[in-house]
């Protein structure tokens, strides 16, 4: 069933987990093949500006525009809020941009993504995008203002409160951070081709470790308990947004781009049964482009 | 009456395509042999095709029949969609008006307050899925759903929250025998919140998924387990049971039927729910 038509399934597996959803999967290879299920659509990334961000900052250290290895100081007081990394420390951090790199694509730290998309530039960022064929990605703002719009517009103050109202069971709350024309966005095609670009050049390879040492594995990964096959993930999360983009490579095989975007109807912040589904969902795509590497 | 013979042999075909039999098929059709036989080559002669070889043992399809078996089953749906269609149909005047199945004995109530307002309303009793897929290709006017749904590209109104009350359960929730629910496809989301808001209770969260109210209930009356109902006077309430939510979906403004009033009918509508 899964193999003869993906995208019904796709579709069902969306409407059966309460999502919206838009896939596409490619195989990254020769003689290159695609599943896509709304992939052209553009939908708000939350975090994973911080993919194609990572694959820009690279191509300037490339070019010798940037030195990796040059120290970048992440304080305590001005630095951007978030629940993991450098974001969740108490102290003043220096560590270098390679460095900050990793942790912005290992655990989505929002203090050194931030800190990277002032380096980088957001226009050189939309330039990189557009050059390499995904233009329909346009990153209009960081973390910290991506957050300081959501307190804004769910009625103000701590930082703290806005996921919560974001997560309000009895109303809809909306804010420009779902809207694909007001917030940073992107398309399922788009993130493949960002992959594509990453996985094309040899002086990626950090950026693609990087990707391989996320620390989590439960959205993509979930459709994949297999210790052998690599996954080399970025995920992006905000209130009902829940997206991963990864390349899957199974031992002899070409490695398949994937990206599953998702809005859930329920607004609660942990919902696994989602995460599980975006792997569901990776896995049916995956699936229906495996190939062995000739 | 040709065309509606093409139709009848179509079916005649098309079954005997699928059973690869013709007794099996008249029986699937509700009917004997010979006609079917002679259906089917009545149609061979009118399409100028033979579509079965036929032998003692079996029988099986031509290269002609594979190839327009496809087409033939085609018009069969499309034959069946209007059919459904023309059965759907209402005039402007009346409006077409979808209720989640669970809103049990509220359904009645509704319709009972608009058609005292001189609404007049055929109503479509489903899950919330099947309802906001209908709002969604224009087949309903209006329709109160559960919350939360996948509703983007619709106008959805304000979350009422319906308080519930369990009917049967012993006092302590954790004690709880299975709760007798609607099926979680017409509306996985709100589905799976319910089953997470019981969890937090210290319920088991086991349920019983049954497709209608007269099922649910007899589940119940079989002492399999018990239900949520809005109804105060046939439960009692339990502290922090999950509440029932719903709210009123219709088409944006573009997609709109012409000569029905929406927002009075949504207008009715909210006032009508609790």
């Amino acid at each position: 069933m899964s193999r003869e038509d993906p995208v019904a399934e796709l579709d069902r597996l969306a409407t059966e987990a309460g999502v919206l959803a838009w896939v596409h999967a490619r195989r990254l290879g020769p003689e290159p093949d695609a599943v896509d299920l709304d992939g052209d659509a553009s939908v708000p990334m939350a975090s994973l500006y911080k993919l194609p961000l990572a694959g820009c900052w690279s191509d300037l250290v490339a070019a010798g525009a940037l030195d990796p290895t040059e120290r970048v100081r992440l304080t305590a007081t001005d630095r951007t809020p978030g629940p993991t990394g450098v974001s969740a420390l108490l102290d003043d951090v220096e560590v270098s941009q390679r460095d900050a790199v990793r942790l912005m694509l290992t655990l989505s730290d929002n203090a050194s993504a931030e800190r990277l998309l002032d380096l980088v530039g957001a226009d050189r960022l939309n330039g990189w995008l557009a050059a390499r064929g995904a233009a329909a990605t346009v990153v209009r703002r960081g973390t910290r203002a991506s957050w300081r719009a959501v307190v804004t517009e769910t009625g103000g103050g701590d930082l703290a409160e806005a996921p919560v109202r974001l997560a309000d069971t009895d109303r809809d709350v909306e804010t420009s951070e779902y809207d694909a024309t007001l917030a940073s966005a992107t398309t399922a095609a788009d993130l493949v081709t960002v992959l594509a670009a990453v996985w094309g050049e040899e002086h990626h390879g950090f950026v693609r470790d990087s990707l391989r040492l996320q620390a989590w594995r439960h959205r993509i990964g979930s459709g994949f308990p297999h210790d052998d096959v690599g996954i080399y993930a970025k995920t992006g999360t905000l209130g009902r947004l829940r997206h991963e983009a990864a390349v899957v490579e199974f031992p002899g095989e070409d490695p398949v781009a994937v990206a599953v975007l998702t809005k859930s109807a329920r607004p609660e912040t942990f919902q696994p049964r989602v995460d599980t589904a975006i792997g569901a969902m990776a896995r049916v795509a995956v699936t229906a482009l495996r190939r062995a590497r000739v | 009456m040709v065309g509606v013979d093409l139709l009848r042999h179509l079916r005649f075909f098309v079954a005997v395509a699928e059973h690869r039999h013709f007794g099996h098929a008249a029986i699937a059709l509700g009917m004997t042999q010979p006609p079917v036989s002679q259906g089917v080559q009545r149609l061979e002669r009118r399409l100028g095709q033979r579509l079965f070889d036929r032998d003692a043992r079996a029988v099986r399809l031509t290269e002609a029949g594979a190839a327009l078996l496809p087409a033939a089953r085609q018009l069969l749906q499309d034959a069946d969609d209007l059919l459904a269609r023309a059965q759907r149909w209402r005039p402007t005047s009346q409006v077409r008006l979808g209720l989640a199945e669970d809103l049990e004995d509220l359904v009645p109530t509704l319709l009972q307050a608009l058609t005292a307002d001189g609404w007049d309303c055929a109503p479509t009793v489903a899950g919330t899925v099947e309802l906001v897929d209908g709002v969604r290709d224009g087949e309903l006017d209006a329709a109160v759903v559960r919350h939360p749904a996948v509703v983007d590209g619709l106008r959805a109104g304000e979350v009422h929250r319906l308080p519930t009350y369990v009917a049967g359960a012993p006092p302590d929730p954790r004690d709880a025998p299975p709760m007798i629910v609607p099926p979680r496809r017409h509306h996985p989301a709100a589905h799976d919140q319910m089953v997470d808001a019981l969890h937090r209770l210290g319920h088991s969260g086991t349920v019983i998924e049954a497709e209608t109210m007269a099922e649910r209930r007899a589940w119940a009356a079989a002492g399999h387990g018990v239900r949520l109902v809005l109804d105060p006077a046939q439960g009692r309430p339990v502290e922090d049971l999950p509440p029932l939510r719903v709210r009123v979906v219709t088409p944006l403004p573009a997609d709109r039927r012409p000569g029905v009033d929406h927002d009075a009918l949504v207008a009715r509508l909210e006032e009508s729910l609790p």
